[in-house]
């Protein structure tokens, strides 16, 4: 009758595994955020694509872009970390076992690799419909690396606030853009850097500085996000 | 036999911006089987949620206590087995999955064996275990109920409604677990259907705002 | 508290004739565009004294569960909205008089259009949660999550090498570059705003309870 609990780390892995199982049955969530991924970048090829921006112009459009088409492509698949529990019933078994910290890490590490995939897709495609060519690998790999985690992590935080709220879908956007708004704009800085050729030392500094915080505050506050 | 896990309800009182379901309700589960009484909305569910742990009462508090200490969380969690009528687990998931699951997030993982034998004692049948929940029918779905709450054999049982959709088998089944489970702890039994409460050695009337024990 | 509250007028009536007649227009500044000063700032420091309050108060809602909190908090959000609006606008006057731009895309002024958009987001959640406890409870995560996000947006400034806002108050120096009339006033008007802020904190908060307790009975 040995009634402990076991570490955080077994409950994350447990959980983002789960996740990963179910969604790869259903392939609702998935599905849906690659399309509108190559839908975002098809029309953004097509509607800048023409004009032929000139070489030196062509990293800030890039660079706020690809951010823009990640966020809103986030903004499709991540929130249903949340919503899908609470839709099919399931959110009960998953409150009365586990605590809400780290349901939340859990489902932040799932959402971080479905993020990944987004980008898996995204970035490649930049480098070929737009002809974006980075200067610094690395820093864009740190960058979307660093971005995508305080991406994942604000998501699944605001999606376990708005998992029973009306007007679902729109609210999220709503709610997620002004927090994310210091993350945005500083990836976009970063990735901006590492297009020119520089390692955006600085810009990631700040984007780490916003993961932990953003981490450690969804952490502490998921049991008050997401009680009855 | 009194048991070694108990649950102490302090002055509960729970509204939803209306009148108050319930008000100033003190109970204290030791041993035995404590029937629940009452209506339809008469605050049954809502009462064994905030037991186990899954609501807020509006006022008063609930603990639960293992020789006298209060059990931290998240081990309170698992000291209290619960199942309702809306406890839901993952369609697209083998039941077997289901609970495995359960429990290797709960640090507690099992060999695949010893799940099969759990859905058995539940009467599940062989199959069940690699089955998604998505195709159980709904008498399958309230015995994998049972196994949920009995998934870390908790001292402490909150049935709510647990017969439902039950047929002979599953009630016989039904009443082996409570007996078993009231041997060693108590359970909380809330039911519309005077059968449930038949074998009750404590009720626990709700209705009309209030609560009282008889 | 009551006689604070009737001094509120006279006194404001006077920082506002002050801010007009009294300092002589700071140089560097086209004709009396300087005179800003006394209502922008202001503003824009109610607004960010806003975002604390409700943050402090949606931490005491969640320790306390004393809807009253959550009544503040959401008085709080509402009247900084009031204000960072307030504050866009008069920038955006001084801009079109200085540069003859309404916006100009400036890192402090991105800043404070992110500082709205919060509090209307902030709204926007409430709006869409019907049960009143669990509204408070998730505007209150809402709050207190933002309020270790967004002073990020501090690092994000930075961003643009020079920037056209005029150098603020609080400088590098660390000493107030005004006049003693310019001083006068602007300190002057500070306290007359933050008294309008508390007064109409107090004011909404309080008719917010009182239509709950009406519905309670």
């Amino acid at each position: 009758m040995d009634q402990a609990h076991g570490s955080v780390l077994d409950a994350v892995l447990a959980i983002a595994l789960k996740d990963a199982t179910a969604e790869l049955r259903r392939r609702t969530a998935v599905v849906a955020v690659l399309f509108f991924a190559a839908t975002a970048l098809a029309l953004v090829s097509f509607a800048i694509g023409p004009f032929g921006l000139p070489p030196d112009d062509r990293p800030p459009v890039q660079a706020a872009l690809l951010w823009i088409i990640l966020f809103f492509a986030a903004a499709t698949g991540l929130p249903r970390a949340f919503a899908h529990e609470e839709e099919t019933g399931t959110a009960l078994a998953l409150r009365k076992t586990l605590p809400a910290g780290r349901v939340l890490a859990g489902k932040a590490l799932f959402n971080f690799v479905l993020f990944l995939a987004i980008a898996a897709v995204t970035v490649p495609g930049f480098a070929v419909l737009l002809e974006a060519r980075a200067g610094s690998a690395a820093g864009l790999a740190a960058t979307v690396l660093a971005g995508g985690y305080g991406l994942a992590v604000v998501s699944t935080f605001l999606s376990a606030l708005s998992a029973r709220a009306g007007q679902r879908h729109v609210l999220f956007v709503l709610i997620a853009f002004p927090l994310l708004s210091p993350l945005l704009l500083t990836a976009i800085q970063a990735t901006l850097e590492a297009l020119r050729g520089g390692f955006p030392g600085t810009p990631l500094r700040v984007l780490i500085a916003y993961d932990g915080a953003a981490s450690c505050g969804a952490y502490l506050l998921a049991s008050v996000a997401w009680e009855e | 036999m009194p048991s070694a896990t108990t649950l102490t309800a302090e002055n509960l009182s729970k509204s939803f911006s209306g009148p108050p379901l319930f008000r100033g309700l003190s109970l204290s589960i030791r041993g035995g089987v404590v029937g629940v009484a009452g209506r339809n909305g008469s605050g049954k569910t809502t009462l064994l949620k905030i037991l186990a742990g899954l609501m807020r009462p509006s006022a008063g508090r609930v603990l639960v206590e293992r020789d006298g200490r209060p059990i931290p969380d998240p081990d309170r969690r698992l000291a209290v087995g619960w199942s309702g009528p809306d406890l839901e687990l993952y369609g697209e998931l083998t039941a077997g999955e289901n609970l495995l699951f359960f429990r290797r997030a709960a640090g507690r993982p099992e060999r695949r064996e010893d799940a099969r034998r759990r859905l058995r004692d539940c009467g599940l049948d062989e199959e069940a275990f690699d089955r998604r929940v998505e195709e159980f029918s709904t008498g399958m779905r309230q015995r994998l109920r049972l196994a949920f709450a009995t998934l870390f054999e908790p001292d402490l049982l909150l049935l709510d409604e647990p017969a439902n959709g039950l047929d002979a088998e599953g009630r016989a089944v039904l009443a082996a677990l409570v007996a078993r489970t009231r041997e060693r702890g108590a359970v909380v039994l809330a039911s519309n259907d005077e059968r449930d409460l038949a074998g009750a050695d404590e009720r626990v009337e709700l209705g009309a705002g209030a609560g009282r024990k008889t | 508290m009551k006689i604070l509250k009737l001094l509120l007028l006279p006194y404001m009536a006077a920082v506002v004739a002050a801010a007009f007649l009294w300092p002589e227009p700071a140089k560097g500044f086209i004709g009396e565009s300087s005179r800003i000063v006394f209502f922008h700032v202001p503003c824009a420091w109610t607004s960010s004294l806003a975002f604390v309050v409700a943050a402090a108060y949606s931490l005491a809602y969640l320790v306390k569960r004393n809807p009253w909190h959550d009544e503040v908090a959401h008085s709080a959000v509402k009247i900084g909205l009031l204000f960072g609006v307030l504050t866009l606008i008069t920038g955006s006057l001084f801009a079109s008089i200085m540069w003859g731009t309404w916006w100009n895309w400036d890192p402090r002024e991105s800043s404070y259009l992110l500082l709205v958009f919060l509090y209307a987001a902030y709204l926007f959640l409430r709006a869409a949660v019907d049960d009143p406890e669990r509204r408070a409870r998730i505007a209150a995560a809402y709050a207190l999550f933002a309020a270790v996000v967004m002073p990020f947006l501090v690092f994000v400034a930075p961003r643009v090498t020079a920037s056209l806002h005029p150098q603020t108050v609080i400088n590098p120096q660390g000493k107030i570059l005004m006049d003693t009339p310019t001083r006068a006033v602007f300190f002057g008007a500070l306290a007359g705003f933050s008294g309008l802020f508390l007064w109409l904190l107090s004011l909404d908060a309080r008719a917010t309870r009182a239509s709950r307790l009406e519905r309670a009975r």
